[in-house]
């Protein structure tokens, strides 16, 4: 409990040299709770789904085949590459270079921005083709955890913006405020890797 | 930039990069006919539980955060992927 104490009062100011030691926990342990809670809901949906899925494969794997693979892997590596540049931005952050974090943080913006642009690309034709949520119970599913996921895309997207507020206007940025934005959008790409694997990948 | 390019995180980002675009190509090609495979299911869903670990432990920085953070996350990976594997082959 020593840790957890440590992480509602460490960085509530000022940049923290120290930050990289041993036993740190990064950001508001809060947001941390509330990670790991959203894990395991989505884990239940995940475990769900593999479970009706074995109902009926060819259901499934015929739905699938309706998907745009292409897409999937474009918004994987644009994910990824948003959560690479939050995390080189949140190293700027704590090591004080501020112009080099807010820098990293419009790039992660921009990258994370393209994600909801595509879903759009990818949804749209969908829908037009007759692909809802009530074609069948694949598509019933696809939409609802995409579409949750979505929503914490954009939610991320907006603390991303509070993230660039903060160092733009704070001298010196808060380091724990910085950390905790980092923390959820890296939670949003973890989520999605096992979405992108359950629903475009595996056969 | 060179310094950027040998940062180790953007060398985790290189590598979770390159085994999304294999698996992209596996699931592409092998995949094509849609129909059961599962050598390409055990690799995908391994590669997404190795990315996912990834993801945490480096981008997250729980491999330097407290034994109970380091436990709750890679229990959650290791939990959520058995029963993934579990009800796949199950449902087979």
């Amino acid at each position: 409990m020593t840790d957890v104490a440590e992480g509602f009062t460490t960085g509530v100011g000022n940049s923290r040299p120290d930050a990289g030691t041993r036993g740190h926990v990064p950001g508001d342990s809060s947001m941390w709770f509330f990670v790991i809670g959203d894990l395991l809901i989505f884990g239940v949906y995940f475990v769900v789904y593999m479970y009706f899925r074995g109902q009926n494969h060819e259901l499934f794997l015929s739905s699938q085949a309706r998907l745009n693979l292409d897409i999937g892997a474009i918004n994987t590596v644009m994910l990824l590459t948003s959560s690479l540049f939050v995390a080189l931005g949140t190293a700027a952050a704590r090591a004080g270079n501020s112009a080099d974090a807010l820098r990293r943080f419009w790039t992660a913006l921009a990258f994370g921005a393209a994600f909801p642009l595509l879903k759009m690309f990818e949804w749209i034709p969908e829908i037009s083709a007759g692909l809802t949520p009530g074609t069948n119970l694949f598509f019933m599913y696809y939409y609802m955890m995409t579409g949750l996921h979505l929503c914490h895309v954009l939610l991320g997207l907006i603390i991303m913006c509070f993230v660039i507020r903060n160092l733009k206007t704070s001298h010196p940025p808060k380091i724990s405020f910085v950390e905790t934005g980092a923390t959820y959008w890296h939670m949003v790409d973890v989520l999605w890797l096992v979405l992108f694997a359950l629903f475009y990948l595996m056969r | 930039m060179t310094s950027l390019i040998r940062n180790p995180l953007t060398i985790v980002w290189a590598l979770l990069t390159t085994v999304t675009l294999a698996s992209w190509l596996i699931a592409r090609d092998g995949g094509a006919s849609h129909q059961i495979n599962t050598t390409l299911t055990i690799v995908v869903l391994s590669i997404a539980a190795i990315k996912a670990q990834l993801v945490i432990w480096h981008f997250m920085e729980v491999r330097r955060a407290p034994m109970w953070l380091k436990a709750t996350t890679s229990g959650w990976v290791i939990a959520l992927f058995a029963l993934l594997f579990g009800f796949y082959f199950a449902g087979i």
